[in-house]
């Protein structure tokens, strides 16, 4: 090498400059890290996800199993959140529970995001005949009461954790899909679109190549703010008896066991409440930390 | 001489607003040669960027190809399906836009969008299109190819990325490449290397280049004969000398005029265009440009000049041409 000891070739200064401006996602990353709330809440998610994985295999007592310790006992060292009004151990009902939750909040968005994208995607990018269509279905699902649908839903095709997250998913599709339609219809007018169509790119290229990855922030908070959603109407549903079917605990039906014995022994109600608004929390925090950091006129 | 490789004929594209029906592109002709610099210059709002779009079939609504022919190797564009007319985007017919850093998608990198324009038109294997990515960015002359074909279009300063989207037209090898204002949206150093760019690249390519722009000197510098449109028309055409030292549309006369000239007299004014262009929608009887011009005669407010031979290979649409005007009013040019 012809560079001077203790200096750097030009070439490599060059390099380190380049590495700094990441992309669009390194950028975003770098933004969400900073917001500590947003960050507190997705550490809190992972260990929730643990928590989930882990009751899976293994939990304290058996989630199931009766009479373990006298009903409505408060928590003790054996039994750190106490016993229920069946004599079973709250915590590891609680840990079962947020494995319920986990797979309603995402399977919905996992069903959301695939019917809800498509669809807005079609709308946005043809316009015309194919949004009228679709723009009419999403209002009349609009139109139609949340809880009815769920409800028909659950009664008509049964009581399975599958059936209630398509439940949810039927009820929440057109919020994805609705975003997405009003993302389509702008990109499809940028100048990098038409210069994509100047080059002979097919429509499905231009829809799924140009058009979806830059809808994809939106995407992904709108998913993230879904999944609270959804694990709040899993809980009401469960609530209401219409749930998953005994005895896989949900918080939502634990929080009704325990509802007659609220003024005694609060604390069979209070565990599954706060497991779940600790989890809503977290995910909204989460998504207000995606979508700021994700919204490229952030830039900080 | 070689027959042309595009042929417009009497090309009318409109668009059909809640205002009326605008006439962007009025009878618009013209030839394209194998491997020449053809130059389309006029105002903002003449009928230039409408004429290109339509070429490739890319007018969208509420705007319609209303009549007329392209031809492209015999067929005729405007009939084609529309399948057949994305076959020849990008292949056979590219363009490249006036902004590159909107031109480009921002969240992929350079190089996928430039495999994305190979992979338009047929399969290519990820090794060869990366080392085709590769080449075109060398060719278009972008320094550390190899680690900049990985990079994000906002990594790339604005005359790299006009680069990237000539690398994304060049793709495919097309006979013809239509640049719409390639250098507006860049500063004047970086104008010079793009147009610099395409001189070479249609002479080592042969590919033929259909060039929009306002300014006559990007047209004096690249260009092998030009087309000057005024209102949704060819007002004047014919090699780019003939016109420069002898224009005979006022109009073509008065664009030149209003280029600032080094060895002018400073304390002289720059001659303007009085007036703006006419509503397209209700254009004015007669010639449409005679409430701007300053030699009209009486017969341009009802009688609508078509194209007329001037000089060799030059046409004016122009009762007055500027020789009778110039002689009329005992002027002598510089």
């Amino acid at each position: 090498m012809a560079t001077a000891p203790g200096l750097a070739p030009a070439e490599a200064y060059v390099d380190t400059l380049a590495r700094e401006q990441t992309s669009l996602w390194g950028d975003a990353w770098r933004r969400l890290r900073r917001n500590r709330l947003a960050l507190a809440a997705a550490i809190f998610l992972v260990l929730l996800i643990l928590v989930a994985i882990v009751g899976q295999f293994w939990t304290p007592y058996s989630y199931f199993a009766e009479g373990i310790a006298p009903i409505y006992q408060g928590p003790t060292a054996q039994h750190l959140l106490g016993i229920d009004d069946l004599g079973r151990d709250i915590l590891s009902r609680i840990m079962l529970g947020a494995q319920v939750s986990l797979k309603v909040g995402i399977g919905t968005q996992i069903i959301v995001i695939a019917v809800g994208v498509v669809v807005g995607l079609l709308a946005g990018f043809y316009r015309g005949f194919v949004d009228t269509v679709i723009s009419t279905v999403i209002n009349i699902f609009y139109g139609i009461p949340d809880l009815l649908v769920a409800l028909v839903l659950v009664l008509l095709l049964g009581r399975s954790l599958g059936i209630i997250i398509f439940a949810i998913a039927f009820t929440q599709w057109m919020n994805m899909a609705r975003l997405v339609r009003g993302q389509a219809l702008a990109l499809r007018e940028r100048e990098f679109v038409e210069a994509a169509r100047a080059g002979g790119a097919k429509a499905n290229r231009i829809i799924f190549r140009h058009i979806l990855p830059n809808a994809l922030g939106p995407i992904i908070v709108q998913a993230t703010f879904g999944v609270p959603q959804a694990i709040l109407f899993e809980a009401f549903l469960s609530f209401l008896g219409l749930g998953v079917p005994p005895p896989t605990p949900s918080w939502g039906a634990m929080a009704a066991d325990g509802f007659h014995a609220i003024r005694i022994s609060p604390h069979i109600v209070l565990a599954p409440a706060i497991a779940l608004s600790l989890t809503l929390m977290a995910f909204n925090f989460l998504g207000d930390g995606l979508r700021d950091a994700l919204d490229p006129r952030q830039k900080r | 001489m070689t027959a042309p490789i595009l042929q417009v004929k009497d090309l009318k594209t409109q668009f059909f607003t809640d205002d009326g029906v605008v006439q962007a592109v009025d009878g618009v002709s013209l030839d394209l040669y194998p491997g020449e610099t053809l130059g389309i210059v006029g105002e903002s709002g003449c009928g230039k960027s409408v004429t290109a779009l339509s070429i490739l079939r890319l007018i969208q609504d509420p705007g319609r190809i209303v009549a007329g022919q392209i031809l492209f190797k015999g067929s005729d564009i405007v009939t084609m399906s529309g399948e057949e007319v994305r076959e020849i985007r990008g292949k056979d017919i590219a363009m490249i836009f006036q902004d590159p850093l909107s031109s480009l998608n921002p969240v992929l990198t350079v190089g996928f969008q430039i495999e994305e324009a190979m992979e338009a038109h047929e399969k290519v294997p990820e090794k060869v299109a990366l080392s085709r990515a590769v080449q075109l960015l060398k060719q278009v002359r972008i320094p550390a190819a190899e680690s900049r074909v990985n990079d994000y279009p906002h990594q790339f300063s604005g005359g790299m990325r006009q680069r990237a989207m000539i690398a994304m037209a060049l793709a495919n090898k097309p006979s013809i490449l239509i640049a719409d204002e390639p250098t507006t949206a860049l500063d004047v150093t970086v104008q010079a290397q793009i147009l610099e760019l395409l001189r070479d690249l249609n002479h080592d390519l042969k590919t033929a280049i259909i060039l929009i722009t306002h300014n006559m000197g990007v047209v004096a510098g690249l260009c092998t004969r030009v087309l000057v449109m005024y209102a949704g028309r060819v007002v004047e055409q014919g090699p780019v000398e003939q016109i420069f030292k002898n224009p005979q549309h006022p109009y073509t006369w008065s664009l030149l005029q209003s280029i600032p000239r080094l060895d002018s007299d400073r304390h002289e004014r720059l001659m303007s265009i009085e007036g703006l262009p006419p509503d397209l929608i209700k254009p004015p009887a007669g010639c449409r440009f005679n409430p701007r011009c300053r030699f009209r005669i009486d017969r341009c407010f009802h009688d609508d000049p078509a194209l007329m031979d001037v000089g060799p290979d030059q046409e004016a649409a122009c009762w007055v041409t500027m020789r009778r005007a110039l002689s009329r009013n005992g002027e002598q040019r510089a």
